[in-house]
């Protein structure tokens, strides 16, 4: 009688721990999820915000030019920095924007 | 995992297993790292060849001028603060000789500048070399050929302008959640060296600028330090509302020697219209009010400022059509009255802006 006793404490113990495990993983991934789309997010907002800096400062002056590579953007964003003295936060999501 | 064991040759034991996942588990690390710092290097900035070319055809009180342009512009950035970047300018002046003979002329050469940076912080930048005098916002922003919307020059433009030999400070950043501030301060040595020269100076700029209307206000200030000590001060004004896009620019400036004068330019680009819109949105429509007053000393500098001998009112109308990316054909009428007599001016041309890496990695 102990045995099977024993047993179904045991098995009570191992299904309450699988549970919580699996209520850990799930809240792991939910958790992971989240910061995927907490990500995703974060760079649309960036990449909507660039854009705004962008024809705030650069449209001032010249249209909108294509996409050039990201090596290339961030020299010319550098460049574009010192002679139109843009700040440095308008600098970094500028080229953010060029970039995406 | 087995597999792997197999292949070289390790006898199939748990340790060996082990190894070999521990082995993998590196090796992806490993992978991962390079992978993260090729990511990084791929945003290195990369040096650049850049800069505009063009061609214009200038009629200008009946004297017609044939104007070829090429102005190349290198970058060549130095690990996170330092930019070298120099600008250099060639232009064609071929007028008809003897009234209705061949065009002939010479091409004038200059280097508008030649620096160094220094990003020290996030607000200051450091400018040592030969630099373009912050004095408005035409010389620094908007005188490239690809980037201006009327090719002939404002009449006061070469109040406060050009190039200087010495060193700058200049920098933005915001005041307040909605204003930016940009300054520049700069002194500059007296230079007679062909295609170097400048003057002994000593000036600043400050600007205003409100992101939200997209509204900049600012002066300008410049002192001479050498031959009749003069001083010039300039006030600049550009709006680019949200809602329609126009482009609204303004400038004043007034030199104790030299004269005042101002410009007022608004462009609009046809993107609104409703009709023939693969067209309209490359069009851009550009009109140019200005006024210069001279003064006494004016006749003696205006042939070496290239400023008007006498006071000067123009208005001026153009058209430019941008065919893609960096080429547009431009056109523009302007009617000039002088008392010195008035004149004509009619100008049609193409501009390119061009940028190229220098090297392979910059394609990446």
């Amino acid at each position: 009688m102990k045995i099977p006793h024993m047993f179904m404490v045991a098995l009570l113990a191992a299904t309450s721990l699988g549970i919580f495990a699996l209520a850990a993983d799930n809240r792991k991934e939910a958790s992971n999820s989240a910061t995927v789309v907490s990500t995703t997010d974060q760079n649309e907002a960036m990449r909507i915000e660039g854009e705004k800096r962008f024809h705030a400062n650069c449209g001032r002056c010249h249209a909108a030019p294509h996409k050039f590579s990201p090596r290339m953007m961030a020299t010319i964003v550098r460049h574009m920095r010192v002679r139109a003295t843009i700040t440095d936060e308008d600098m970094r999501l500028i080229l953010h924007y060029m970039t995406e | 995992m087995q597999w792997v064991v197999s292949m070289v040759g390790i006898r199939q034991t748990p340790f060996a297993r082990r190894g070999v996942s521990l082995f993998s588990a590196a090796l992806l690390l490993l992978c991962h790292t390079i992978a993260v710092l090729a990511q990084t290097s791929n945003e290195k900035p990369v040096p650049i060849l850049t800069g505009s070319a063009g061609y214009f055809t200038n009629v200008t009180g009946g004297q017609t001028e044939l104007e070829p342009i090429v102005s190349p512009l290198v970058l060549l950035p130095l690990g996170d603060h330092w930019l070298i970047e120099s600008r250099g300018e060639f232009e064609g002046d071929f007028e008809r000789r003897n009234g209705n003979g061949p065009f002939g002329g010479g091409v004038d050469k200059e280097v508008e500048y030649l620096q160094a940076d220094y990003i020290a912080i996030s607000h200051v930048t450091v400018t040592v070399g030969r630099f373009l005098t912050p004095f408005g916002i035409f010389n620094e922003r908007l005188y490239p050929i690809w980037i201006r919307s009327l090719q002939p020059l404002p009449l006061i433009f070469p109040i406060g302008t050009g190039s200087s030999n010495g060193a700058m400070l200049r920098g933005g950043f915001p005041v307040a959640p909605k204003v930016n501030i940009n300054y520049a301060v700069y002194f500059s040595t007296l230079s007679t060296t062909n295609a170097l020269d400048s003057e002994r100076t000593a000036g600043g700029r400050v600007g205003f600028f409100l992101p939200g209307p997209r509204v900049e206000v600012g002066a300008s200030f410049q002192k001479m330090l050498q031959d009749d000590r003069s001083h010039a001060v300039g006030f600049h004004f550009a709006w680019q509302p949200n809602s329609v896009p126009l482009n609204l620019r303004s400038e004043y400036a007034r030199s104790t020697s030299l004269g005042s004068g101002y410009w007022i330019e608004a462009a609009y680009r046809l993107s609104q219209v409703p009709h023939w819109q693969s067209v309209m949105r490359r069009v851009e429509v550009v009109g140019r009010a200005q006024q210069f007053f001279a003064s006494e000393y004016a006749p003696y500098y205006s042939s070496e400022y290239g400023l008007p001998a006498a006071d000067t009112q123009e208005g001026d109308f153009g058209l430019n059509y941008f065919l893609r990316d960096g080429l547009k054909a431009t056109a523009s009428y302007g009617r000039q009255f002088s008392s010195w007599g008035n004149a004509n001016q009619w100008s049609v041309g193409i501009a390119y802006r061009f940028a190229f890496p220098l090297g392979r990695m910059g394609a990446q």
